[in-house]
């Protein structure tokens, strides 16, 4: 196997007298769909924010496809290869679908103000290209349907799949989910998961997924990392983590009580 | 999707546009456009001032437009830039005896150290602190710049002429028109693209915008400079107006009070479209010379201009574009009615304007 | 003026128009922190409580009765303008949030000027003791002496308030985590009511200690021009409430009085310095932005709370 796509090592996050992350360390390869278990305050989102850049560590090293991204601002990491989405949808309220996905084919368009003012070839020429990609993304996310509604019309699950299609637009390497399911119908959860694999599979992306759905998560994952009080607990295959005594009194809490007077 | 927009997100709209017909609406709009185009030449010379006053006003406008109403930070120092245009060109024409058209590029270009100045300092800050540094900014200047003779070489002020073509009152309000035309085109088309998009999401929800991978402080950087060339580009044209530019026009109180009235221009007109600040600055400048007849023109018109920025803020934040959108709306769904509401409205502005000239 | 000791005297008025800075900052502060505003209307909102004390006062109703009086114009102002305007705008909405303060502002502003009247000058009776007092072998003016014990009187108080009463700590309970206090049964509009209520009062009280001041020495008159500028008054405050990274309130005081300081000690200083009076606050603004004092006072739970 080639070297890890996405290596974080040691990540240590502190605040307010609590270790929010303690030694964390993963590993994404490429291609790969890597899950994260773990109760809720465990850490994960956490995680998320200081790999995307939205927080910073108190210690640690973060690297993508070789390259320190530490010092990265997060509109940067995303130019770097990666996306991510978050616990509660955001979006662009007053805009509409096809105006979201509009903008998030910035990064693929190059023209500045100055074109766009006077209405130069090189505007003309990233106008359609944003169109053209904004529509595929909308075939590919089959929003179709609701491309002039406002995300408030939508289901929930709709505006998860809205999301979901931005964060593609930017051609990650790595995809950060967040809870992708939590909150939507369990049509559209069933339909998630064929999703993403697909995704995958046409995009070769690796995705790091937060999921509370067991089923879901265990599913489509080919690692998983299970994470607890801001430590990782147990690493490996969907089949063992299933299997390994730690996760599962981390996860009935039966002796949680006991790990913290310990 | 419903219009009491305070509660639910007012609707942006960003077309992509590329090739396409006019609808009927935006022939309407064009129509109107054209009318009040006209409204100047049936009251001669002091029509065309009051007219090339609101055309100045309106690249003004387009200056707050961009940085506030596509990029969404507040900026109180558009009066200043237009002072710094006015000034320097001024300087130029009546010091160096450049003309014009040697100025205005030079106005426009020195408003641009002031912008990164200023924009570099808080561009990386929450919107808040932008605001205060723009009005400690207008302050700073209106201090300074504007206060002391040592920095142009002692005058406070200077006689500009118009290039020779332009000496009437007719020519130069159609070279007006021409200008602000084809800059409220320019505005427009940078909204329906990449950088203006981008200046639309870092205002609608900046953390998503980052996520997306857009640097934002480009963005507002390079939407605070883009403002500051539209003032400095207004503040020529207005030097020209006015044939005398002096300092003390461009010092407190009144450096912020118009930068304030700017703003409300545009909010009134439709605070993220160019035409919103078309619009806005023929009804407010119209409405000012309605109000200088009274006594203590500038506390009433204060009230009145104050009353209206609050009132669209919370009612029609889409400012009379949405008004006209709506009634757009109205007409097209039940004509009788539609037509007769637009017809009340007008009547009852020109009413409400004709007695208070009365009374004052 | 020449006088024995410059330094001091010059101090003691730097400390009193410090004192309304700090005052004003308060005021600020506490709204800003109540309800996530910056209040632009601040200055203006206490501006009508100096109206209200100029009409009183010429009258013939005692300054003291005149000015207690005229103090609590502006808590009705400000609370009008917080449930009838500002409480109708969303709180993400930081846009509309700042130009709504701005329209408030600019509609008490001209309120006043039109109360104020078409005359050019009008008499504002000062209802501080007058005279002077001997301090360290230089005369004071008393006025000074008073103002500045007197912000420092009421800012502890308020300060105390702020800090042991138990509104005081549901106003910090909210300020901290709106949702949580909702949920612990503080009522959000009650509290950003007062939160307007006591900013205003403290607003008016600031006013109330510069204009008549100002008069004072345009031989108690005072125009138009005095009470509209936008910037004389909110720019120093401001820069008071950046002190303290625009939450902290003890900071705001005391950046109040050193704002205050430093634009009348600049008088004592050599010549191209003593020319920046106009632009020190400027300039200390800038700094104060640059070193983002925000980060040495808002904790990252307050920050959330800001923005929503």
């Amino acid at each position: 196997m080639s070297a890890p796509l996405l290596e974080v090592r040691d990540l240590i996050v502190r605040f307010g007298g609590i270790t929010a992350l303690d030694h964390v360390s993963i590993d994404v390869a490429p291609g790969e769909i890597v899950g994260l278990l773990g109760p809720n305050g465990a850490g994960k989102t956490t995680l998320f924010n200081v790999i995307s850049g939205f927080q910073k560590p108190d210690e640690g090293r973060i690297t993508l496809r070789g390259r320190d991204i530490q010092h990265l601002l997060p509109y940067e990491r995303v130019a770097a290869g990666l996306g991510r989405t978050f616990q509660h949808v955001r979006l662009f309220a007053n805009l509409t679908v096809r105006e979201n996905l509009l903008v998030a084919q910035h990064r693929h368009l190059s023209s500045g103000s100055l074109s766009a003012m006077l209405r130069l070839r090189a505007w003309r020429r990233d106008e359609e290209e944003a169109l053209a990609r904004a529509e595929r993304m909308l075939d590919l996310i089959d929003l179709r349907a609701w491309e002039a509604a406002y995300p408030q019309a939508l289901s929930y699950g709709t505006t998860r799949f809205l999301e979901l299609a931005s964060v593609l637009s930017l051609n990650p390497k790595v995809l950060l989910l967040d809870e992708p399911a939590s909150g939507i119908q369990q049509k559209e959860v069933e339909a998630l998961g064929p999703m993403l694999r697909r995704i995958r599979d046409d995009t070769g992306c690796s995705i790091v997924l937060i999921e509370h759905d067991m089923s879901l998560l265990l599913s489509l994952s080919d690692r998983v990392y299970a994470l607890d009080f801001g430590r990782v607990i147990a690493e490996g295959s969907p089949a063992e983590i299933t299997q390994d005594p730690q996760v599962l009194s981390s996860y009935l809490g039966r002796t949680r009580r006991a790990h913290a007077s310990a | 999707m419903t219009e009491h927009a305070v509660e639910v997100a007012q609707p942006l709209e960003l077309p992509a546009v590329v090739r396409r017909r006019l609808t009927s609406a935006e022939l309407a709009g064009l129509a109107g456009l054209g009318a009040i185009a006209l409204l100047p030449i049936p009251f001669g010379s002091f029509g065309f001032f009051v007219g090339q006053y609101a055309l100045i006003y309106a690249i003004l406008g387009l200056s707050v437009v961009v940085v506030t109403g596509y990029a969404g930070l507040v900026s109180l120092m558009t009066y200043s830039f237009a002072g710094i245009g006015a000034m320097v060109t001024g300087v130029a024409m009546a010091s160096w005896g450049w003309p014009f058209w040697l100025a205005l590029p030079l106005a426009a270009a020195a408003t641009i150290p002031v912008s990164i100045i200023v924009g570099v300092t808080a561009v990386r800050l929450k919107g808040l602190y932008l605001a205060i540094a723009t009005l400690t900014f207008a302050d700073a200047l209106g201090e300074t710049f504007f206060k002391y003779g040592r920095v142009t070489g002692g005058q406070s002020g200077w006689i500009v002429h118009r290039p020779s073509p332009f000496r009437s009152d007719a020519s130069y309000y159609v070279l007006l028109l021409a200008v602000a035309m084809a800059l409220v085109w320019m505005v427009t088309g940078l909204r329906s693209s990449r950088v203006g998009r981008a200046m639309l999401a870092v205002r609608t929800n900046e953390r998503e915008a980052q996520a997306l991978g857009i640097n934002v402080y480009k963005t507002k950087l390079t939407a605070f400079l883009i403002s500051g060339v539209l003032g400095g580009i207004g503040g020529a044209f207005l030097a020209l107006l006015l044939t005398s530019v002096t300092r003390s026009a461009f010092q407190s109180p009144l450096v912020e009070a118009t930068s304030i009235l700017l703003v409300t221009v545009v909010v009134v007109g439709g605070i993220d479209r160019a035409l919103g600040a078309f619009l806005g600055a023929v009804a407010l400048v119209v409405q000012q010379q309605v109000f200088q007849g009274a006594r203590f023109f500038f506390a009433y018109f204060g009230i009145y201009s104050a009353a209206l920025l609050v009132l669209f803020l919370l009612y029609r934040p889409g400012g009379l574009m949405q008004v006209a959108r709506l009634q757009w709306r109205l007409i097209r769904a039940r004509p009788r009615v539609g037509i007769a509401a637009a017809a009340a409205i007008i009547g009852l502005n020109v009413g409400l304007a004709w007695l208070f000239v009365r009374l004052s | 003026m020449i006088a024995a000791h410059p330094v001091i005297q010059v101090t003691a008025f730097g400390l009193s128009s410090g004192a309304t800075f700090g005052l004003l900052a308060l005021g600020l502060v506490l709204i800003y922190r109540t309800t996530g505003a910056m209040n632009f209307s601040h200055w203006a909102i206490g501006l009508l409580a100096v109206i209200a004390y100029l009409f009183l006062a010429n009258e013939g109703v005692p300054v003291v009765l005149a000015m207690l009086l005229a103090l609590a114009l502006s808590p009705i102002a400000g609370i009008a303008a917080y449930r009838l305007v500002f409480r109708k705008i969303p709180r993400a909405n930081q846009v509309v949030t700042i130009l709504i303060t701005i329209g408030i502002a600019q509609l008490y502003a001209s309120l006043a000027a039109m109360v104020l009247g078409f005359k050019q000058f009008t008499r504002l009776p000062p209802w501080l003791p007058q005279g002077k007092v001997s301090f360290v072998g230089t005369q004071l003016n008393t006025t000074d002496v008073v103002t500045i014990a007197l912000a420092v009187g009421i800012a502890a108080g308020f300060l105390a308030w702020f800090r042991f009463t138990r509104t005081g700590r549901a106003l910090r309970a909210v300020a901290q985590n709106r949702e949580a206090a909702m949920l612990a049964g503080i009522d959000d509009v009650r509290s950003s009511t007062i939160a307007w209520g006591i900013g205003s009062a403290l607003a008016a009280l600031a006013l109330l200690l510069v204009l008549p001041h100002v008069a004072g020495k345009q031989g108690g008159l005072i125009t138009t021009f005095d009470i509209t500028p936008f910037g004389t008054l909110l720019i120093p405050a401001f820069g008071a409430a950046l002190v303290g990274g625009l939450v902290n309130l003890p900071m705001a005081l005391a950046g109040g009085f050193a704002f205050g300081l430093v634009r009348e000690l600049l008088v004592l200083a050599p010549k191209p310095w003593s020319d920046l009076r106009a632009v020190a606050a400027a300039l200390l603004i800038l700094l104060l932005l640059v070193l983002r004092t925000e980060r040495f006072f808002v904790t990252a739970q307050e920050r959330e709370a800001l923005e929503a």
